[in-house]
């Protein structure tokens, strides 16, 4: 267990904030590059069409109902590890749009349709935000949607705390209302960081 | 014990190789590192969180799904999307066996949103721990250490 609790604080020190640090301290980290207007475009075709259920049942596809932006994360709900960190990043970030007039959903896609129900994912994302979807489905379904965003993960082992605990990714994927990919944003970003990139691909407001 | 082990889910396809030539090839020496503590700064500043005095955690944070990043010489930090046939940027075997280490990597660079992306093609040179820092600052959490008697 003490190793568990070494983990969770190395992750949990970087998705709070610095109040987390050793003593009280925090200390001067070297800034993330001023954006560039340097794009290369990405290395992989990835991204396609899904069609899931979300945390209250209804039908879900790659495209948001309301036509919003999406920062879609794989993981589940319950996960000690690095969705501990990048989901409450990705609520951060969609207040952050808010507050600047644009519209972003934050979407967990499960990579365990057993843990992560209908019923279920709902309380969980709950306790992060009122705005996060849950996606959920049938294992054929949701594997549609793994091979469209290249997703591998690994179930480790059985934690008689948390349940399966499984190895799988960290990145978190911005699409357009379309579910077209625009980018990806590493979880190591702060919310700041990560809205400015999003602010970048909005389009304004009354453009098609 | 319990292992939460994390790997990136960013499976380079197999239309890499058409798609590779719009990056730009180069070849980078500098410190596999620890990109969460690195650029968060709650464990300690950029000179401690690097290293061998980081290197402990460093392993935690790649096992817990943090991508890896590769700093170089003259202080860009490159993330890591990618080591030479571990489709990872962390908690691969690869990846934890470079942790903190120096290499000269040749592979593809991606820039995008302000951000370098690197895929790693080739480990050139893996030339080890050579940042010695723990003499300084020692290890960076204490805490990452795990306690025997526990």
């Amino acid at each position: 267990m003490r190793i568990a609790r070494l983990i969770c604080a190395a992750l949990l020190c970087g998705g709070a904030s610095g109040a987390l640090a050793h003593g009280s301290e925090t200390h001067a980290a070297p800034a993330i590059p001023e954006q560039s207007a340097a794009v290369t475009p990405l290395p992989w075709d990835i991204g396609g069409p899904f069609a899931l259920v979300d945390h209250t049942g209804a039908a879900r596809t790659e495209a948001d109902p309301d036509g919003k932006m999406q920062l879609v994360f794989f993981g589940y709900a319950n996960c000690p590890g690095i969705c501990n960190a990048a989901l409450p990043m990705m609520a951060e970030v969609t207040d952050l749009l808010a507050a600047r007039d644009i519209a972003a959903s934050p979407v967990l896609i499960t990579i365990d349709p057993v843990l992560d129900t209908v019923a279920s994912m709902g309380p969980a994302l709950a306790e992060i935000s009122d705005d996060f979807v849950g996606l959920t489905g049938t294992p054929e379904a949701l594997g549609l949607a793994y091979k469209a965003f290249q997703i591998s993960f690994t179930k480790i082992m059985d934690d008689p705390k948390h349940g399966p605990i499984y190895a799988h990714g960290s990145h978190i994927y911005l699409l357009d209302g379309a579910g077209k990919v625009l980018t990806l944003l590493p979880p190591v970003l702060s919310p700041d960081q990560a809205a400015g990139v999003i602010a970048k691909y909005a389009k304004p407001r009354g453009a098609s | 014990m319990r292992i939460i082990a994390m790997s990136l889910c960013l499976l380079v396809s197999g239309t890499f190789g058409a798609q590779a030539s719009e990056g730009e090839r180069v070849q980078i020496k500098g410190e596999i590192i620890d990109t969460w503590c690195y650029y968060s700064g709650v464990m300690g500043g950029p000179d401690a969180v690097t290293g061998s005095a980081h290197h402990t955690c460093a392993l935690w944070c790649s096992a817990g799904g943090i991508p890896v990043g590769l700093l170089a010489e003259d202080g860009t930090v490159y993330m890591v999307l990618k080591i030479k046939g571990d489709a990872n940027s962390a908690g691969g075997d690869t990846q934890l066996n470079l942790a903190s280490h120096e290499i000269t990597a040749d592979g593809i660079l991606y820039k995008r949103d302000g951000l370098n992306y690197l895929v790693v093609e080739k480990v050139v040179t893996d030339h080890g721990i050579t940042n010695l820092n723990h003499e300084d600052y020692g290890p960076i959490p204490g805490f990452a250490i795990p306690d025997p008697t526990k």
